[in-house]
């Protein structure tokens, strides 16, 4: 009472900033500096040889992932909590899609490094924003604050623009990067207006204060509100690429350059889906009435028209990207049924198949061979004679994404389909696994050329697809996790199970 | 001994099974005396086991051997059993006899055959299957050699596969057989379900308590495939086609032995039948199907579908028979019958080999001359067929139309009307093969068979008798047609042999006869007799004496266009439907699934149009989704919700 | 069970382990790829046979069971067992492969071919052992694709085609089973607060609700049409089988397409008894229409091969309908029909296979007069057409008998017109047999060469089975009836469907 007396009295409070927990921060901190470095590396030193930045890449994505494990731990004790003044949430759902992203960096910046050296690119700086992007991933994955994942999301994303630029020679790369850029300065003003109107009719923007309000206050006039929800559904729509917000995938994944795109769906899908799910599951967990038959129609528009489209598809990469979307209606299965379980399954679908993409768009790029412009059917045919065993693992990386038994593509499905039906949605399960049995068609296209479809004249005049090492490392990384996950999935759903999220009230 | 019945069917099975694996190395003619030696050996074990039965008490003659558990499924049991009784034995008897007697014959006339191992291999199976039928306690075990037999005959009938027309007899043969198999089997099902049992002795017995429907049901099931296998109306169809095969298998399979199967059969479920109302249908079946087959019988050419539409006439005779409830009678013509017309196969058989494979009885004539043997015999066969007394055919029909008149009148007239026409196509038959003058010369008329016929036309034609061993049967089932009458003398009980010897079998099925008075019966034995004669003496001014032209219309040598008819819609409108269906199959049902996924294909073709590249349009579409989610929670749940 | 050889284990482990093996050995030995693979199916068939000796005839439940937990947050464990209704179906599996294997040459790349179709056998194992709903979808699934690369593969022209609508048209139906198997799964947890994949349990609670159970039972049953195939959803199989190679024709129809009629028998009438019932009119019906549809159909093919995969479509009807019998003959004479028509039309697959091998064409118009210039070929052709057409002595009769008998007592019209069946298997068996085998053969056929020996062992072991059931049942029968009866109690315990006990119901004569 006396302080509050003296401040009025005049003297100025010395302005306190909240208490900040370091040791928490320290993942964090570490991908920025890893950030910074190798930046500055990049403008300062004299060239280092290149497969350094990879490997500080990899290390610091490594490092930092490590740390997010001591973090798990850590929570495991003390249970979760707050960050920066709630501004961000330690918890075990944060730390699951932070290690993700951090995984996805890993295998990027692997891929990126063959990447560059095939396109004869010096791309250095491509290494500083892919981990940027991937900072603004993780801001994502742990905001408990709609204007904090703003920033995590503009983080993420303007790296990203660059990143998809990055063939500094091939047109659609830079076009690809310019659309991107546009919708997503689009999408991003619906996002930033819908965290306005959420704040407008609660007045916080942190989302546990935001849920607090919801649940104690009913308000006369939700309009507001619900206005805020639409827009903010857009905003992350347009990340996750879900029907009808999807449209740029396809453009876009297919003028990257091959990492960027693999980082793309796995890191970024990862960040926007940990977003949807806490903003919605968690924070407007009371209105779900409201925004859940949203979800169900945008989950159905998705997989129906991402199936449907990709049967039409004969650029490979363009194929990938419809089963990206694909996957995203999958996962959009998870949330909506807004229960653990569900949330449970999203994680680990977001898991399996961020490992499974990289993985996938590994042999994309290689199988590209250089010049990584021409990604056509065609260019797979005879595969299966060239290079049996790369077209085995890509056979089981499609495969799993096809959803077949004992791959993690199997596991993953299984797991949102089981939280549907557990909440007894099970129209959206039976339109999925349809949606399945068709995109199913998509990689059984693939296959064909791989292994059945005769070889044409002048297909032994190609260039050997060569498989170096840092690519092929990432593919055999990918096949034994998808195989493992696939046979003995049990520690992978228990993950998943204990990372439901929290939002930190104080 | 009577433990022993299951040599009987053994021994053909083991001679079928030793020429299955040593058939070629045997080859001719040891193949054939091995074969003939099995049947006979068959032969000795059931006469061996008739004895034994005769030494019983008439109710003691009945004994089951059950050798395995067949097909036992919670309750229902069927074991591979086999039943000795004189039913049983009396048809084991005459299907082993004249089996052996026609192999014999076969090692003739298969003579210089290149498959001629693979004919008795076939011809053993045949026996077994034909032994099992008739020894079968129950009536899986008949089932399993009806069909075996049907098997073996579409073997047989096939067994010059190389020509098209025998290829189409044997499926032909197998098909309708299978058509009458279908009422047997759900005869099977019913007995099962309402008797709990496949064995006869227990249908029979509970046949006392089924409903009269029920009854009626099975016992007309059964006649189904009585239909089939015996050739009677509407399924005869496959018989005559049947000719296709070598003579001495239609002698045997053809005439005297499997197409009796299905009389078999219903004599076997008499009391079954007696207990419902299914004896009239069979009845009139059986006479329908009498008087149809000799009608045509009358317009033949071909010296072989002569006898094999008498075939079908005289088993239509045994139906009526079995419709009238004289049982006894029905066996009695069996066996008479398996004389006679086994007799003229072979005889038959012994022309077509003389006359170098020709068919064609426009082309034959005066052959008494040549085959001297033959000729005698087949007289025989034919005095005994046309019913003229004392020989055996005069007994057993003249039986058959007592009953008939007992039961109705009508049913008797009509016998009396097929009896005359039985003497008169069959004396046509004989004069134009044996008297008349010799027309083999001529190039009149033409054969069926070109092909072995040409060959015929290459040597010099002049008949030949037959070997010894295709005249010796000949000789025997002459005297047993001759003296076959004996069986069963209507004079006094002592002589009715046949009826005390089955009485214990068919007994209380038995008709009782109502007007059957001795001074009717020897009325209708006069009027019968007259009847024959009146047909032989027709026949012989027609075709000996020429004194009237022949009344031979197309319509009866196309066998009433029946088959025809047939034949035309199975080609027509049948084969049409199965087009359909198959078309249907395709484009539709098909068309449905491939047309699922042609529809995706062209609606992902419709959304790509959307995919423009163009970010203006992009940004449309995520402008017009913000638009609908924000009508959705502004409109739909916040004002109205 | 523990300590104890674990056999169900072994018979799924082997063969799969035998893939991979194949799969590591080089290719520049075929040889020794070769041997690999059959020494795998001989061992695995091996095992299956020992598995039979070892069974305990007259015993009901299930024997040689495994479980051991595997996803335990979900209830899932790897959970096996057999019992008659499966036993011969392994054996079977076990025993068509190496057959298969050597009866028919792929011609190329022989070390992927026998590396998909070493797993192809260990996912068919594992189908017919799985006790565990997921693991039995696993299975189930798993299988789609080695029999997908293996019509794609080493199949004929149209190959690509059929392959991809085998893979898509059985997935669609399994999609459907997956949701059902999840939402049988919860409700069942629901009511009772266990959370269990495990059949016997599922089975035995019978806790689900009346209504959702004929919604589950839809979901289960569709799969299973499809893989039966039943009427209309049968069109993916004549494709399949006429261009898959001649092993893959033999395994899809040899025990393949048994995963859907073992399924009805297993997940049908085992967990959802009521809604069996419910559906039984349905399922006779379409049973009865593949039986006269397959025939006809059948009889107007100009392939030989797909007209033997449209007379499977009317073999597995008559199995269909023994299955909704609900009388112990029906289910029993169902079982027994799955082997035989394994026995049967694998024999069927094979020796049109060696038609191929030796004119290079299966249109039966390009065929003719085979069996003067090879009788032995023509006369194991024969035998083989005969078991098939159902001729008693021989096994395809005794299985079709029972199934007649058992579905008359209980579904007598609809048997009345399924019995029409047996003639139209005569006549279209018949008709192709004259026009391939019967009449002069001409200038192309006249070389046709005859059975070889190695061909000939291949096929000894299925005309002694042809034979043997045919005239011996008994043994088999004797194992399968235990669970027959078993599974027929349970239904008749949840449903009060009273199968009528047969002679009883001779009514007295007014």
């Amino acid at each position: 009472m006396t302080v509050l007396a003296q401040t009025t009295a005049g003297q100025r409070a010395p302005f306190v900033g909240p208490p900040i927990d370091w040791y928490g921060m320290s993942p964090i901190i570490v991908l920025l500096a890893g950030a910074l470095v190798l930046m500055v590396a990049a403008a300062l030193t004299p060239r280092w040889p290149r497969g350094l930045y990879a490997l500080g890449t990899v290390a610091t994505a490594g490092a930092s992932a490590v740390l997010f494990g001591f973090q798990w731990h850590r929570v495991d004790e003390e249970g979760p909590l707050g960050l920066v003044g709630r501004a961000l949430n330690l918890d075990h759902f944060g730390l699951f899609v932070a290690i993700t992203i951090c995984i996805a960096a890993a295998l990027a910046a692997l891929l990126l490094d063959d990447y560059l050296r095939r396109e004869e690119l010096d791309g250095i700086e491509l290494y500083a924003l892919l981990l940027c992007s991937a900072l603004g991933g993780v801001v994502m994955a742990m905001a408990n604050d709609l204007i904090v994942l703003f920033l995590g999301i503009e983080i993420l994303s303007i790296a990203l623009y660059v990143l998809a630029a990055g063939h500094a020679r091939r047109l659609d790369s830079q076009e690809s990067a310019l659309k991107y850029f546009v919708l997503g300065g689009f999408a991003s003003a619906f996002l930033l207006y819908g965290i306005a109107l959420v704040y407008g009719a609660t007045g916080s923007t942190n989302l546990a204060d935001v849920r607090a309000f919801l649940r104690a206050v009913t308000l006369l006039d939700s309009g507001l509100l619900l206005a805020g929800f639409g827009l903010l559904l857009v905003g992350l729509g347009f990340k996750i690429a879900a029907a009808p917000f999807h449209v740029w995938t396809p453009d876009v994944y297919q003028g990257a350059p091959s990492p960027v795109t693999g980082f793309m769906a796995s890191a970024a899908k990862a960040a926007a889906f940990a977003g949807l799910l806490r903003v919605f599951t968690q924070g407007f967990v009371d209105y779900q009435k409201d925004w859940k038959p949203a979800i169900f129609v945008i989950a159905v528009a998705t997989l129906a028209i991402s199936s449907i489209l990709a049967a039409v598809q004969t650029n490979v990469k363009r194929m990938l990207a419809y089963s990206s979307i694909n996957h995203a209606g999958f996962i959009l299965v998870g949330v909506e049924a807004v229960s653990d379980r569900g949330t449970a399954g999203s994680l680990l679908y977001l898991l399996a198949y961020a490992v499974l993409v990289l993985g996938t768009f590994a042999v994309v790029g290689l199988v590209g061979r250089t010049g990584d412009s021409d990604h056509s059917l065609a260019r797979y045919r005879g595969l299966g004679r060239e290079r049996p065993a790369l077209a085995l693992a890509f056979t089981v990386l499609l495969l799993a994404q096809a959803g077949v038994p004992l791959t993690s593509g199997f596991v993953a499905k299984f797991g949102v389909i089981t939280a549907a039906v557990d909440a007894r949605s099970y129209a959206i399960a039976i339109v999925a696994m349809l949606a399945a049995v068709i995109s199913a068609y998509l990689y059984l296209r693939i296959m064909v050329s791989m292994w059945l479809a005769d070889p044409v004249a002048g297909d032994d005049a190609r260039e050997r697809v060569r498989i170096p090492l840092s690519a092929g490392l990432v593919v055999v990384l990918a096949v034994g996790f998808t195989l493992v996950v696939g046979i003995a999935p049990g520690w992978a759903i228990d993950w998943a199970r204990n990372a439901v999220p929290v939002l930190a009230a104080n | 001994m009577l433990d022993l019945v299951w040599l009987i069917p053994a021994l053909p099975l083991a001679g079928f099974l030793v020429l299955l694996v040593f058939g070629r190395r045997l080859g001719e003619p040891l193949a054939g005396w091995l074969a003939t030696a099995m049947v006979a050996a068959a032969f000795a074990v059931t006469a061996g086991v008739f004895f034994a039965l005769l030494g019983e008490q008439a109710e003691e003659r009945s004994h089951v051997v059950t050798l395995f558990s067949w097909v036992p499924s919670g309750s229902l049991s069927v074991d591979l059993a086999l039943l000795a009784d004189p039913l049983s034995i009396t048809m084991a008897l005459f299907v082993t006899g004249i089996a052996s007697l026609i192999h014999l014959f076969a090692i003739g006339y298969m003579h210089g055959d290149p498959k001629f191992p693979k004919f008795f291999l076939y011809l053993n199976l045949f026996v077994f299957s034909m032994l099992m039928l008739v020894l079968g306690n129950n009536m899986l075990v008949t089932f399993l050699g009806w069909e075996g037999v049907g098997a073996c005959s579409y073997f047989l009938i096939s067994f010059f596969h190389t020509r098209a027309s025998a290829a189409t007899a044997g499926k032909k043969a197998f098909v309708t057989n299978r058509i009458g198999d279908w009422g047997f089997m759900l005869a099977m099902f019913l007995s099962f379900q309402y008797v709990g049992s496949l064995d006869y002795a227990r249908l029979n017995e509970a046949a006392g308590d089924l409903s009269s429907t029920t009854a009626t049901a099975i016992a007309l099931l059964l006649f189904v495939g009585a239909c089939g296998k015996s050739a009677q109306l509407p399924l005869y169809v496959w018989l005559p086609d049947a000719m296709e095969g070598p003579t001495p298998v239609s002698a045997l399979i053809h005439a005297a032995t499997m197409v009796t199967a299905g009389v078999y059969l219903m004599t076997r479920c008499g009391p079954l039948l007696s207990a419902s109302d299914a004896g009239t249908v069979i009845a009139i079946v059986g006479v329908a199907t009498a008087l149809f087959a000799a009608t045509i019988a009358v317009a033949q050419n071909d010296i072989k579908k002569v006898l094999a539409y008498s075939t079908v006439s005289q088993l239509g005779y045994m139906f009526l028979a079995v419709g009238s409830g004289a049982y006894v009678a029905a066996i009695f013509h069996m066996v008479t019958h398996a004389f006679f017309k086994a007799l003229m196969f072979l005889g038959s058989g012994s022309v077509i080999h003389g006359m170098h494979e020709e068919q064609d009885m426009r082309r034959m004539g005066a052959l008494r001359k040549f085959l001297p043997v033959t000729a005698a015999t087949f007289i025989i066969g034919w005095l005994a067929i046309a019913g003229v007394p004392p020989f055996s055919g005069f007994w057993s029909k003249d039986e058959i139309l007592l009953y008939a008149y007992d039961k109705s009148p009508v049913l008797w007239a009509l016998g009396l009307v097929t009896a005359l026409l039985t003497a008169y196509y069959m004396t046509r038959q004989v004069v134009l093969v044996f008297f008349g003058e010799a027309r083999w010369n001529e190039g009149a008329g033409h054969s069926d068979h070109s092909q072995p016929a040409d060959q015929g036309h290459a040597e010099h034609r002049t008949p030949h008798e037959s070997p010894w061993v295709m005249l010796l049967p000949l000789v025997v089932l002459a005297g047993l047609a001759a003296v076959g009458g004996v069986l069963n003398l209507p004079f006094s009980h002592s002589t009715e042999f046949l009826k005390s010897w089955l009485e214990p079998v068919v007994g209380e099925a038995e008709r009782t006869l109502a007007k059957g008075t001795k001074d009717v019966k020897w009325i209708l034995a006069g009027i019968a007799t007259a009847a024959g004669v009146a047909g032989v003496a027709g026949g012989w001014l027609v075709y000996q004496r020429k004194k009237a032209r022949p009344i031979e219309p197309a319509l009866l040598a196309d066998g009433w266009r029946y088959d025809r008819a047939i034949a035309a819609f199975m080609g027509g409108p049948g084969r049409q439907a199965f087009e359909a269906a198959t078309w249907a199959d395709r484009t539709i049902v098909d068309g449905a699934v491939n047309g699922t996924g042609r529809s995706v294909r062209s609606l992902g073709q419709v959304f790509r149009r959307g995919q423009t590249g163009l970010v203006r349009v992009y940004a449309a579409a995520v402008g017009l989704g913000a638009v609908a989610l924000l009508l959705w929670f502004v409109l739909v749940r916040g004002v109205i919700g | 069970m523990a300590g104890e050889f674990p056999l169900l284990t072994s018979l799924i482990v082997v063969p799969a382990a035998g893939s991979a093996l194949v799969a590591v050995l080089s290719k520049r030995r075929p040889d020794t790829v070769r041997v690999v693979g059959l020494l795998t199916t001989v061992v695995t068939a091996a095992l299956s046979v020992y598995l039979l000796v070892q069974f305990k005839a007259g015993a009901d439940g299930f024997q040689f069971t495994s479980k051991h937990l595997w996803i335990e947050e979900w209830g899932i464990s790897w959970n096996l067992g057999v019992d008659g209704i499966s036993l011969f179906l392994v054996v079977l599996t076990g025993l068509l492969f190496p057959l298969a294997l050597v009866g028919a040459d792929p011609h190329h790349d022989t070390k992927p071919y026998l590396a998909w179709l070493l797993l192809l056998e260990a996912g068919v194992m594992g189908s017919f052992l799985a006790l565990d709903l997921f693991l039995f979808f696993i299975f189930f699934e798993i299988v789609l694709v080695p029999m997908y690369f293996l019509i794609g593969g080493w199949g004929y022209g149209e190959r690509i085609y059929a392959a991809t609508k085998f893979f898509l048209y059985t997935m669609a139906g399994s999609a459907l089973m997956l949701v059902a198997i999840v939402a049988t799964v919860f409700l069942h947890r629901n009511a009772t607060g266990v959370l269990t994949f495990d059949v016997n349990e599922l089975a035995s609670t019978q806790a689900i609700g009346v209504s959702a159970a004929r919604w589950l039972f839809l979901g289960f049953a569709v799969a299973f049409a499809v893989k039966v195939p039943l009427f209309p959803l049968h069109t993916w199989l004549p494709d399949a089988h006429t261009q898959a190679p001649t092993a893959g024709s033999v395994i899809l129809a040899g025990v393949m397409l048994k995963l859907g009629t073992y399924g009805f028998l297993r997940f049908g009438l085992y967990l959802f008894p009521e809604a069996s019932r419910w559906f039984r009119p349905l399922f006779l019906t379409l049973a009865v229409i593949g039986i006269l549809y397959g025939a006809v159909v059948a009889t107007m093919q100009k392939d030989l091969k797909r007209l033997v995969a449209y007379s499977s479509v009317a073999h597995l009807g008559f199995i269909v309908l023994g299955t909704f019998a609900f009388t112990s003959q029906g289910l029993s004479g169902g079982v027994l029909q799955m082997i035989n028509h394994g026995v049967s039309t694998g024999a069927l697959f094979l020796l049109v296979g060696m038609i191929y091998e030796r004119r290079h064409t299966r249109l039966i118009s390009e065929l003719t007069g085979l069996q003067k210039v090879a009788p032995v070929f023509a006369g194991v052709f024969t035998l083989v057409m005969l078991s098939s057409i159902g001729v008693p002595g021989l096994n395809g009769f005794v299985g079709e008998f029972l199934v007649l008998i058992g579905s008359f007592v209980t579904a007598r019209w609809w048997t009345v017109v399924a019995a029409t069946g047996v003639i139209l298997a005569a006549l279209y068996l018949l008709w192709a047999y004259q026009r391939v085998f019967h009449g002069e053969p001409d200038e192309a056929n006249r070389s046709f060469r005859e059975l070889n020996w190695r061909e000939g062992l291949v096929l000894a072991p299925f005309l002694a089975a042809i034979v043997f059931v045919g005239v011996y049942p008994k043994p088999m029968l004797d194992r399968i009836e235990p669970s027959v009866k078993q599974l027929v109690a349970h239904v008749e315990q949840h449903t009060g469907f009273v199968s009528p006990e047969p002679g009883a119901s001779g009514e007295a004569r007014p």
